[in-house]
């Protein structure tokens, strides 16, 4: 029993990595209708950034502040230079464009940085404390706790700000919220910065574990996908939930799961997302007006 | 009518002078390489039906002309079967696949099937490398160098390219054939409004399935043929960024013709590597720009581009 | 004084032409009625006046050319736009759409101060402030209309076929409040409506859109006994 609460935590402390991310997606989605296959790589131009502050002698926390800045202003410049003119064009197009995204910020980090894995410092303490047998790294809880805090922050603008109800407004109906005076671009815009920032976190999160690398966050864009798509599209919450769920059955699945193993861990958020999907076809906590792509 | 048949007449013979002009002019290698460029134009043309026309956004596309090479290499290197008369077989394999993963798809739509499909490309190299006994693991498989007939064995290279063009042919015949039968008219009105569709009668289930199994037996054929000019596969061959680059390919192609699946294809070979050539440090990040820089200016693709220039210059001359 | 000016108005959708050189004006503290069949270009105008559309020719409010102005800006100045369908934000609650209502306000207080003078108005409106408004009745959704437009305390307001699915019972009680808005709050109207008779009960002016340009205009009472009009380009039969 306790391999299982074992299993439960660390694929807990990854879901929440994968939340964050799935978080950034939806938010965007939310507000544009685009999926941003870029997402992932934006974030770890972001990481790498900290990383330089760093090896100029900047101290970690703040060199972390910088880069989430530096994330806000990559978010809002990617979306008046590349989105914001394709806005009405048809989703193909769009896809491509965000394709494009993913091939341009992982060859900038391939040309800054090169190819080769840096290690990147944690911001958490090294070590744990036991629960029982269940072993829990500080890392592990300081992620949650930072996704919790995300949560918690995004939760507040939207329902208790004018800014948060406004970009609500906006990603709701772009013409109505034009009518009642909603800067509708400017919100898109502060979509794309607070998206890009939360993507940011996530990368920074996970770069100690996986090592900095440019490609790096490939393979987390996919949990963040099935995570996004498990929640619902349009649905932060789900974005969270979808994410969490992700990891945990992600971890169970390649420990007790014979055929699966670690080699075919993926094949799991796969089947899982799958036969949430048979069951409710625009995920948990998606409502039904957004399912085309 | 007499118009659309006239432009088709105008079409068929341009793609006739290229074809002809690369086979004369283009050096061994480079045949070599555009036959591979028509191998992802054959899956390409599958993906357009699919996607132009039935509206389904399928990301496994790479892994069922994955599925189709390894059924050439398997029946060859293993059973010994000429590659040729391999490809049926190929392209049959992977529409049975391609059925089986459709069947969610009716449940499925737009962006939750682009997911799931993209999770089903993720997982299939590690598959490819559980399945080992049969698929020959990291080492991947050889396949045979189909028997080249005596007056081209001074380059084996445009036979390889003839076979690829052939194959191309009759995945083109297939896809007008659907597309401008009842099967294409259904197509359409299902992605235009499905329950409009299905009020006048179109059978939803059937077209769907229908769309897939197609675009999957066109991603086998290709593969089939992708196997054959390489002369060898392996995992590394069908990861999930192929299915990636399938998709970029049909789009910057155009979704919603033919020819752009040939645009499609040769750009999937050619502009990575020629941006590479420009500076080799620097080559995805040119490539990247070009991706956006592209469909920033072509919408809908390159061929529709082209498209709305020549008939511009046409009305401008008219009138 | 006039409040709005509109002169040689065209409207283009790509190529298409869908006004064409429309004039006319509304006095400050008019009650006018844009009167139309449908496809006649009645929602085109307001919405080339409220900043969705781009067009050519110019529109004047208060002495000022729109035609450089954001939609926002217009709204600041004073001219909201109930668009038809009612512009809901279906998934917010009925108080939320009332802060939307009032985006452009600055001071908090004025912001509570006109809620309460609004739900004042619209008793049922406070009831239901806290459920979804999509779970209300048409006749609720077009009165939170009207009540989100107030809340930028507007001085000219634009309103798209408020009879849309509603009762005439319904629709003769928002004309009624839009009436009372016009003589007891001095508040410009301008309301776009197909529904000739029940209009004309409560309308000062009118004018008569067809097939994209003005051909007609009068007092409500002129127009109101004018079969000929109404037969040609109403078609409402005598």
């Amino acid at each position: 029993m306790s391999l299982f609460f074992q299993l439960v935590t660390s694929g807990l402390a990854t879901g929440a990595i994968y939340a964050a991310l799935a978080l950034a997606l939806v938010l965007i989605f939310r507000a544009t209708n685009v999926v941003n296959f870029g997402q992932g790589e934006m974030a770890t131009f972001s990481a790498y950034c900290t990383w330089q502050l760093m090896q100029w002698g900047v101290p970690l926390w703040l060199a972390v502040l910088a880069s989430l800045v530096g994330a806000f202003a990559i978010g809002i410049v990617t979306f008046r230079l590349i989105i914001r003119p394709m806005m009405d064009a048809p989703v193909e197009a769009t896809v491509v464009i965000t394709l494009g995204i993913l091939v341009l910020f992982q060859a900038a980090c391939m040309w800054i940085w090169g190819a080769e894995q840096l290690s990147f410092p944690s911001l958490f303490p090294g070590g744990g404390f036991g629960i029982g047998e269940v072993r829990v790294l500080a890392s592990a809880v300081g992620t949650l706790a930072i996704l919790l805090a995300i949560a918690l922050a995004m939760g507040f603008i939207f329902r208790f700000t004018k800014l948060g109800l406004s970009m609500r407004a906006a990603a709701f109906d772009r013409t109505r919220s034009v009518l009642v005076g909603v800067d509708v671009e400017r919100m898109l815009m502060l979509g794309w910065g607070f998206a890009s920032v939360i993507g940011a976190l996530a990368a920074i999160l996970i770069a100690p574990r996986l090592f900095l690398s440019p490609t790096m966050m490939t393979p987390i864009l996919f949990y963040a996908l099935a995570a996004a798509t498990l929640g619902g599209w349009d649905s932060p919450l789900g974005a969270i939930v979808g994410g969490l769920a992700v990891g945990v059955t992600e971890s169970l699945g390649a420990s007790y799961l014979p055929f699966v193993g670690a080699d075919m861990r993926i094949a799991v958020p796969i089947a899982l997302t799958l036969i949430i999907l048979l069951v409710k076809p625009v995920g948990l906590f998606g409502s039904y007006k957004v399912t085309k792509l | 009518m007499r118009d659309l048949s006239l432009s088709t007449a105008i079409k068929l013979s341009l793609f006739a002078i290229v074809a002809a002009s690369i086979s004369v002019f283009a050096p061994a290698y480079a045949l070599q390489q555009v036959a591979i460029a028509i191998a992802y134009a054959i899956a390409i043309l599958g993906l357009n039906l699919l996607m132009g026309y039935a509206g389904q956004i399928c990301l496994a596309q790479g892994t069922l002309f994955g599925v189709g090479a390894y059924v050439t290499a398997i029946l060859n290197a293993t059973y010994g079967v000429s590659p040729l008369a391999t490809l049926p077989v190929a392209a049959a394999v992977s529409a049975a696949v391609g059925l089986l993963i459709g069947l969610p798809a009716l449940r499925l739509q737009g962006l939750q099937l682009a997911i799931v499909t993209f999770g089903i490309a993720a997982a299939f190299p590690q598959l490819l490398l559980k399945l080992g006994s049969l698929t020959g693991g990291v080492s991947g498989l050889p396949v045979d160098a189909p028997e080249t007939p005596g007056f081209m064995t001074d380059v084996p290279e445009l036979w390889l390219y003839l076979i690829a063009l052939a194959c191309a042919g009759i995945g083109a015949l297939l896809v007008s054939r659907v597309l401008f039968g009842d099967a294409g008219r259904a197509l359409r009105a299902q992605r235009d409004n499905p329950q409009i569709a299905q009020a006048l009668g179109v059978n939803l289930t059937r077209t769907r399935l229908w769309a897939f199994a197609t675009s999957s037996a066109l991603a086998g054929l290709g593969g089939g043929v992708f196997a054959i000019v390489s002369g060898f596969i392996s995992p590394e061959s069908f990861l999930a960024i192929l299915s990636i680059n399938i998709v970029i390919g049909s789009i910057v192609g155009g979704v919603t013709s033919m020819a752009g699946a040939f645009v499609g294809g040769l750009f999937m070979v050619f502009v990575p590597s020629w941006a590479s050539d420009i500076n080799l440090s620097l080559g995805n990040l040119i490539y990247g720009l070009a991706l956006i820089l592209i469909m920033m200016v072509a919408r809908n693709g390159i061929t529709g581009f082209i498209e709305k220039w020549i008939s511009m210059i046409f009305r401008r001359a008219a009138g | 004084m006039t409040l709005l000016d509109i002169r040689d108005l065209s409207v283009f959708y790509g190529k298409t032409q869908a006004l064409f050189d429309c004039s006319f004006s509304v006095g400050e503290g008019e009650f006018v009625a844009l009167l139309g069949s449908n496809g006649a270009g009645k929602t085109t105008l307001l919405r080339a006046v409220s900043g969705l559309l781009p067009f050519k020719g110019s529109v004047f409010y208060a002495g000022k050319a729109l035609d450089k102005i954001s939609a926002q800006t217009r709204l600041a100045l004073g001219v909201a736009h109930i668009p038809q369908g009612r512009g809901t934000f279906t998934e917010f609650t009925v108080e939320e759409n009332l802060s939307l209502g009032a985006t452009i306000v600055a001071s908090r207080s004025q912001v509570r101060e006109d809620k309460e003078r609004w739900y004042e108005t619209f008793p049922r409106l406070r009831e239901r402030r806290n459920q979804l408004a999509g779970n209300l009745s048409g006749g609720e959704q077009q009165m939170l209309a009207v009540a989100r437009a107030l809340m930028s305390r507007p001085k000219l307001l634009m309103c798209d076929e408020p009879s849309l699915g509603l009762a005439p019972s319904i629709t003769q009680e928002i004309l009624a409040i839009f009436k009372s808005l016009n003589k007891e709050n001095g508040m410009t109207l301008l309301v776009v409506e197909q529904n000739v008779d029940i209009t004309l009960q409560y309308a000062d002016r009118a004018f008569v859109i067809e097939a994209g340009q003005i051909v007609a205009s009068g007092t409500a009472s002129d127009l109101i006994g004018n079969e000929d009009i109404k037969k040609s380009y109403l078609g409402v039969a005598g």
